[in-house]
């Protein structure tokens, strides 16, 4: 296992990202995985509120083609997420925190695949029954975890400037 | 990049917003009372939430003075602190009285400004005007010794307690490594919060929803200031905390001004109630089209740079 990781971070272009200090590469990278991140948990978040009651004159039907957005968001963090993951793939794949992300992003499409099937249905701009409210909170708070758990693995791995961390205040005094 | 003495400029230009301006824009406030002005009411509230969003930039460019008279004879490093620890108090008064005032563009919508509101945003931003003058008095001490009683004296403001020094953020952040690392998760919910609104009401106002009646899109602004409010709250702590890494760092330069033409959109958004009358299928004119368009730009932009912080400059 480990020599594939090995093999898979010394691909050139995951070398490259890895040890370039081109703007273009690790930093752009962390920029579209945010931007992905907005999408989709951005956008479930809305839908989930929605159907809590937000909002409650739009028709629910009328938010389909935000679950295209959506996937437009997954994708890029599919793959923006499967380069950062390669580039120092040893490290990730050693950190539990990485497994926690990947299995509440498993549950968390689970459950936005729920609210879909009732945001596509027929019955979607009636009265949104107590169970569906309960997926939506559901899904609120799985988002949010993702969004923790993503945030955590920049600090178990050791990725330069994925994660700001404050100064020594004698450093910070200096600055004065 | 702005260089550190036009950040100076910036900042001895700012202070007159949140001072003066703030006075103009409650007198035109109780003047609207008085006439009993829904207009004026409104246009003295969009005053208000303008002067939150400057208020953020004349703190922030304090540092940047702060730094510029470090080592100058005849400048007390006591008075600039106290000037800090009271001006930090008076942008939380600011901001909570920006919030207010965004409400009651956001609810006059319905008609008129609640009596409870009017009364709220009287005490408010009285308040606010009371603490930011102390403010701006310390501040004239700090570079006219003349009109100090003698050279010795150093002024004393209640509204400057020791436990508002930055200092005291900065150290617990250093002692308690999951401050940051909440605030961080804090600052990214709030993105995915902010960013899902702007994507939803924006993709509706460019056409795109097109049977979302815009009554409806309005409801969810609220979050998306709650959004914006989290992340202005924790931003906060991340600036006072390790203020010097931030203020010579150009990509925060950029992304301070994307926020500010960002909430100069929200205001202009929020505060033109014919957009939001628009019924399922109608889209709203060619200006608000592209007024959207460059929202959504501006908090990418705000995203972009943000994320930049470490890679363009030295900050961190």
């Amino acid at each position: 296992m480990d020599a594939f990781l090995v093999w898979l971070q010394n691909l050139p272009p995951f070398l490259w990202v890895a040890e370039s200090d081109s703007i273009w590469g690790y930093a752009f990278l962390l920029f579209v995985h945010a931007i992905g991140m907005g999408l989709t948990a951005g956008l479930a978040l809305v839908i989930s509120l929605r159907l809590l009651g937000v909002g409650t004159s739009i028709p629910v039907s009328s938010l389909r083609p935000l679950f295209g957005l959506f996937w437009i968001g997954f994708s890029l963090n599919f793959v923006s997420g499967s380069v950062l993951f390669a580039t120092n793939a040893t490290g990730h794949a050693h950190v539990l925190m990485m497994y926690v992300k990947l299995l509440l992003l498993a549950l968390g499409l689970v459950v936005t695949r729920r609210l879909r099937v009732f945001v596509d249905g027929s019955t979607s701009d009636g009265i949104v029954p107590p169970s569906v409210r309960t997926t939506a909170v559901v899904c609120i708070a799985i988002w949010l975890s993702v969004i923790v758990a993503g945030r955590m693995i920049a600090y178990a791995v050791e990725s330069a400037g994925a994660s700001l961390t404050p100064a020594d205040p004698a450093h910070m005094a200096s600055l004065r | 990049m702005l260089p550190s003495n036009e950040l100076v400029h910036l900042h001895l230009l700012l202070n007159h917003f949140p001072t003066v301006g703030l006075i103009v824009a409650v007198g035109m406030f109780v003047m609207a009372i008085l006439r009993q002005s829904e207009e004026l009411k409104q246009g003295s509230l969009a005053i208000m939430f303008a002067i939150a969003l400057v208020a953020l930039a004349t703190y922030m460019t304090g540092y940047s003075a702060e730094k510029s008279l470090k080592n100058v004879a005849g400048v007390s490093q006591e008075i600039i602190d106290l000037h800090q620890r009271a001006a930090l108090l008076a942008l939380v008064l600011m901001e909570v009285t920006g919030v207010a005032a965004w409400f009651g563009l956001y609810s006059a919508h319905r008609g008129r400004l609640t009596r409870t509101h009017t009364t709220a945003m009287l005490v408010l931003s009285f308040a606010t005007i009371g603490v930011m003058t102390g403010v701006a008095n310390i501040g004239g001490y700090i570079r006219h010794p003349e009109i100090l009683a003698s050279p010795a004296a150093v002024p004393t403001s209640m509204f400057a307690p020791a436990w508002l020094d930055s200092r005291f953020i900065t150290q617990y952040q250093y002692d308690h490594a999951w401050a940051w690392k909440s605030l961080e998760s804090l600052h990214f919910m709030g993105l995915c919060l902010l960013f899902g609104v702007v994507t939803v009401v924006n993709t509706r106002l460019l056409g795109w929803l097109p049977n979302a009646p815009l009554d409806g899109m309005r409801k969810l602004l609220p979050w998306g200031v709650l959004g914006f409010g989290a992340n202005t709250v924790t931003g906060m702590l991340f600036f006072i905390g390790q203020a010097f890494q931030y203020i010579e760092n150009p990509a925060f330069h950029a992304k301070m001004l994307c926020i500010l033409l960002a909430g100069a959109d929200v205001l202009y958004l929020t505060w033109n109630h014919d957009v939001w009358n628009l019924e399922p299928g109608q889209t709203p004119p060619t200006a608000v089209k592209l007024l959207a368009a460059s929202q959504v730009a501006l908090w990418i932009g705000v995203i972009y740079f943000g994320r930049m912080l470490p890679y363009i400059g030295d900050a961190f």
